[in-house]
């Protein structure tokens, strides 16, 4: 007699999807700007065919709106991946990648750099953020102690690290005016100007952090489950925890040196994930990377046509769309109990 | 071979586990039985390895801590995740085996083989947050069957189950045996444990109070002091003995 | 014979002819292009003379307009609001948009280094063909003058443009020459209402330097590195400042206002009536309007016996 076997785990029909609706809305987000480009000529361009844009237009689209939309990507792609992660490993539904002090830590490496009136601070800002981003993590681990891979500690920590950094960064902007208004504006998150360079080590970074994390998603499960039954399970809770953590923190600090602090697509997209599969579990990781590159480049869509040509910071997009989408959410919740 | 060598757990001045030293031979089953606080669930998740432990546990040779062996663990309270279904939660007991990667062919085989024969196939597809609570303790036995482990550690595992589950289910895990599982559990319900159990280890305030095979533990004096003479022992026609507690609790 | 009588004098004529005609400001102030100019740390290249100009700086707007180079402006930034003939956009001069700013086809864009990313959307612009020269905020008056010539140079308005710097470079010298020496008045320059101010390292305060008032900001310089401390209250009523210019009146701050603060009334300049509000704008601009905000200060400072 046939041995029968469980069905499929995961509904893949789902990331297909996902994916093929994240290759139109990259290409939307190609098409669409201030400049109106022929469409059929931007497919040849991209494709390689003869007859595509030629000078000008070329370069805009190549040089200028191509990085920008995979930077989008790339950012929405970590921050969402980041926040689905920290949603298991803290086992909150409203963890984002954030917690523990890295955006506190990463305005204060901004602040840092837009202060020293050192062009090579400047150049180096990406560099501050992403330093800052990750040595305010590191510090919350720091000063957990002994219990550094218990949750519940290290969000405290993180609040308290978070507000430290806030502090020094609150004096420095109030002995250095003229920071004021660069700082501000970084936080609000923003695209405007990706080139190739910033699209090249974002990847790297943020595609490595992805893979460590979608490789390790079924011990990311076991964390979802009480410490023991992880270790029955053959997991070393407190170890994966910190390898979870230290990958989402890497994803979100290169994220944040590109683009400043974007939010609520940490939170939102890995809810919109499990409102369609029903799942949260982090089988569900790589469908969650594509949904939020589409939702990302989505956003900077309407960041750069709905005012155009005014620039909406990203930031307040996401937080348009996201607040009264957690809303909506909660209140299903509550509805479906 | 488990060889428990002088194993204590402290929290500060107060002991949870006092000083125990035992061994427990490969392929059978011991069931520790005791009053609340005694200790049980404390030495259980101590041999799991996961809690700090003064002394020595050692499985084949190799500390508990270290996590080498497969040892699958059925606990009292899980934390239930949410958005998770009965396949993908039992399915995690396979997870180690697979090299926490996709899925093998076996462990779908096997996981289907064992949801049939715990009648959990129709509910594969449910929330396991939507499960009642019986229906919990049975995921949870299936999830640590499909381990194949090598020990299995159950806390009060058929609390929650009718007395139909509570036999298919202890059946099943009594097969285990067969293939070279040793299991321990503790029971409340020290007839069922009689039951199953050959060797009963009857804790009091983290120490050892008796321990040997189930038919002698029984019927001890011991036992009746553990539960301050709570309980009455019986033995019905066929030999078997029944525990139950006594309506009149003697003056202390 | 005739040859010899007029030779002296044709030489003369032709001499003086030559001469005036090298020395014809037509002649010689005609910008050359293609032309490569130094401005803001940056080198820039025009290859024709610009007729359509994106401005993303105010003040570089006020003077765009002032050489006569208005028809040459094709959009100016959404904070340009001078003069009101400017052809106001919804550009915003600190996080411009680069591809809006491409799609109205500029030939050249002026960009403040202060502007968010500045570097970059420069070269974005650049790689797009679009020339853009980068301003620097002035620190003196000279930087003034000079940025002044450059703007001329650039649109080929260079005449306009001396004409511009000596007539104000006169007039402020008039304005000082004729305000009385106002060694040691104490003056508050008044930023917001939260009472942030200039010390005399900044380009406002070197204005009110000029006269040789005594600002209150200066004792206070170690609180802000860029030379806008934030002043408290009760500082003021201790130095005491005999006039105070009200730098935020377009915010709706009046001299009534500035009475209503609580101990306030205390203070010379409010007692003795001797808060002045600024013109909008004014003194944040470094056009030429500039020489406005030194006589807004000669006749108060005039009031002050």
């Amino acid at each position: 007699m046939q041995t029968q076997e469980m069905g499929r785990i995961w509904h893949w029909r789902t990331t297909v999807f996902v994916g093929i609706l994240l290759a139109f809305i990259l290409l939307l987000g190609v098409s669409f700007g201030p400049i109106s480009l022929d469409f059929t000529k931007i497919i040849r361009t991209l494709f390689g065919f003869s007859g595509g844009l030629k000078d000008e237009e070329r370069t805009l689209l190549l040089e200028l709106r191509l990085p920008r939309v995979l930077l989008a990507a790339l950012v929405g792609a970590a921050l969402a991946t980041s926040g689905a992660v920290y949603q298991t490993v803290f086992r909150n539904p409203l963890a984002d990648p954030y917690l523990l002090g890295a955006a506190a830590g990463a305005g204060l490496g901004a602040t840092l750099a837009f202060t020293g009136s050192n062009k090579t601070f400047y150049a180096a800002l990406p560099l501050f953020a992403f330093l800052g981003a990750v040595l305010a993590v590191a510090a919350t681990f720091l000063i957990s102690g002994k219990a550094f891979s218990d949750p519940a500690t290290l969000l405290l920590s993180g609040i308290a690290i978070g507000s430290f950094a806030t502090a020094v960064q609150t004096y420095l902007q109030q002995r250095n005016s003229q920071v004021l208004r660069p700082v501000y504006s970084w936080i609000l998150g923003q695209l405007t100007v990706a080139d190739w360079n910033v699209v090249k080590w974002a990847s790297i970074y943020i595609v490595l952090a992805l893979f460590i994390l979608i490789r390790m998603s079924r011990l990311l499960d076991g964390l979802l489950l009480s410490d023991e039954e992880a270790f029955s399970l053959g997991i070393s809770p407190n170890k994966i925890r910190i390898i979870a953590i230290a990958a989402a923190t890497l994803a979100t600090a290169t994220a944040v040196s590109a683009s400043g602090l974007i939010g609520f697509v940490g939170i939102v997209v890995p809810h919109l994930v499990r409102g369609l599969t029903k799942r949260a579990t982090n089988r569900a990781l790589f469908t969650v990377a594509l949904t939020g590159a589409g939702f990302l480049v989505l956003a900077d869509l309407g960041a750069r046509t709905l005012l155009s040509p005014a620039e909406l910071p990203i930031g307040v997009i996401t937080a348009f769309v996201g607040a009264p989408f957690l809303l909506f959410v909660l209140r299903a919740k509550r509805v479906m109990k | 071979m488990i060889k428990i060598n002088n194993l204590s757990v402290r929290y500060g001045d107060f002991y949870a586990l006092n000083h125990i030293t035992l061994e427990i031979p490969r392929g059978t089953w011991t069931c520790l039985v005791g009053p609340n606080g005694a200790g049980k669930t404390t030495f259980l998740k101590t041999l799991l390895g996961n809690k700090a432990y003064d002394g020595s546990i050692t499985i084949d040779g190799l500390e508990v801590y270290k996590n080498l062996r497969n040892v699958a663990f059925v606990p009292q309270r899980p934390e239930i995740p949410a958005g998770m279904d009965v396949a993908e939660y039992v399915m995690l007991g396979r997870a180690r085996l697979d090299g926490w990667g996709r899925e093998s062919k076996k462990s779908r085989q096997f996981v289907h083989t064992i949801l049939e024969e715990t009648q959990l196939l129709g509910l594969q597809h449910q929330l396991v947050t939507q499960l009642s609570g019986g229906e919990m303790q049975r995921v949870l036995i299936a999830r640590a069957l499909v381990q194949e482990p090598e020990i299995m550690i159950l806390d009060e595992p058929t609390s929650a189950l009718d007395l139909h589950h509570q036999i298919s289910t202890l059946n099943q895990i009594d097969r285990l045996k067969d293939s070279g599982t040793t299991i321990i559990s503790t029971m409340h319900d020290i007839t069922l444990g009689a039951m199953y159990a050959e060797r009963i280890i009857v804790m009091h305030k983290g120490q050892v109070l008796l321990d040997g095979p189930s038919n002698e533990v029984i019927h001890s004096p011991e036992l009746k002091k553990a539960f301050d003479n709570g309980i009455s022992i019986f033995t019905l026609d066929s030999g078997r003995p029944v525990i139950v507690a006594s309506r009149e609790l003697p003056a202390p | 014979m005739f040859k010899a009588r007029l030779r002296a004098p044709a030489i003369a004529i032709v001499a003086i002819v030559f001469a005036s005609v090298l020395a014809s400001p037509a002649h010689a102030a005609a910008t050359k292009y293609p032309l490569t100019i130094s401005s803001g740390g940056f080198k820039t290249t025009i290859s024709k003379e610009p007729k359509r100009i994106i401005s993303l700086s105010p003040s570089a707007t006020e003077i765009f307009f002032s050489i006569g180079a208005a028809k040459q402006v094709l959009l100016v930034d959404s904070l340009s609001n001078y003069p009101k003939s400017a052809p106001i956009s919804d550009i915003s001069a600190f996080e411009p948009n680069v591809e809006a700013i491409v799609g109205k086809k500029p030939d050249l864009v002026l960009l403040s280094v202060d502007a968010m990313k500045s570097t970059e959307i420069r070269n974005a612009l650049i790689k797009l063909k679009v020339p853009v020269l980068m301003e620097k905020a002035p620190t003196q008056l000279s930087d003034v003058y000079a940025e002044i010539n450059v703007l001329g140079k650039v649109t080929n308005k260079q005449i306009k443009a001396n004409a511009l710097s000596k007539k104000m470079s006169t007039d402020i010298k008039g304005i000082l020459a004729s305000a009385k020496k106002s060694t040691g008045v104490r003056i508050f320059h008044e930023l917001d209402d939260t009472y942030y101010s200039v010390t005399s390292d900044t380009f406002i305060g070197r204005v009110y330097k000029d006269f040789g008032v005594v600002n209150v900001a200066d004792a206070a310089a170690g609180a802000d590195s860029y030379g806008y401390p934030q002043l408290s209250a009760e500082y003021l009523l201790k130095s005491d400042p005999q006039a105070i210019f009200l730098a935020d009146a377009q915010y709706g701050v009046t001299t009534e206002s500035v009475a209503k603060r609580a101990g306030w009334s205390q203070i010379s300049a409010v007692k003795n009536n001797k808060v002045f509000a600024l013109t909008a704008d004014v003194p944040s601009r470094w056009g030429p309007r500039l020489v406005d905000f030194y006589r807004d200060i000669a006749k108060a400072l005039a009031k002050i016996s």
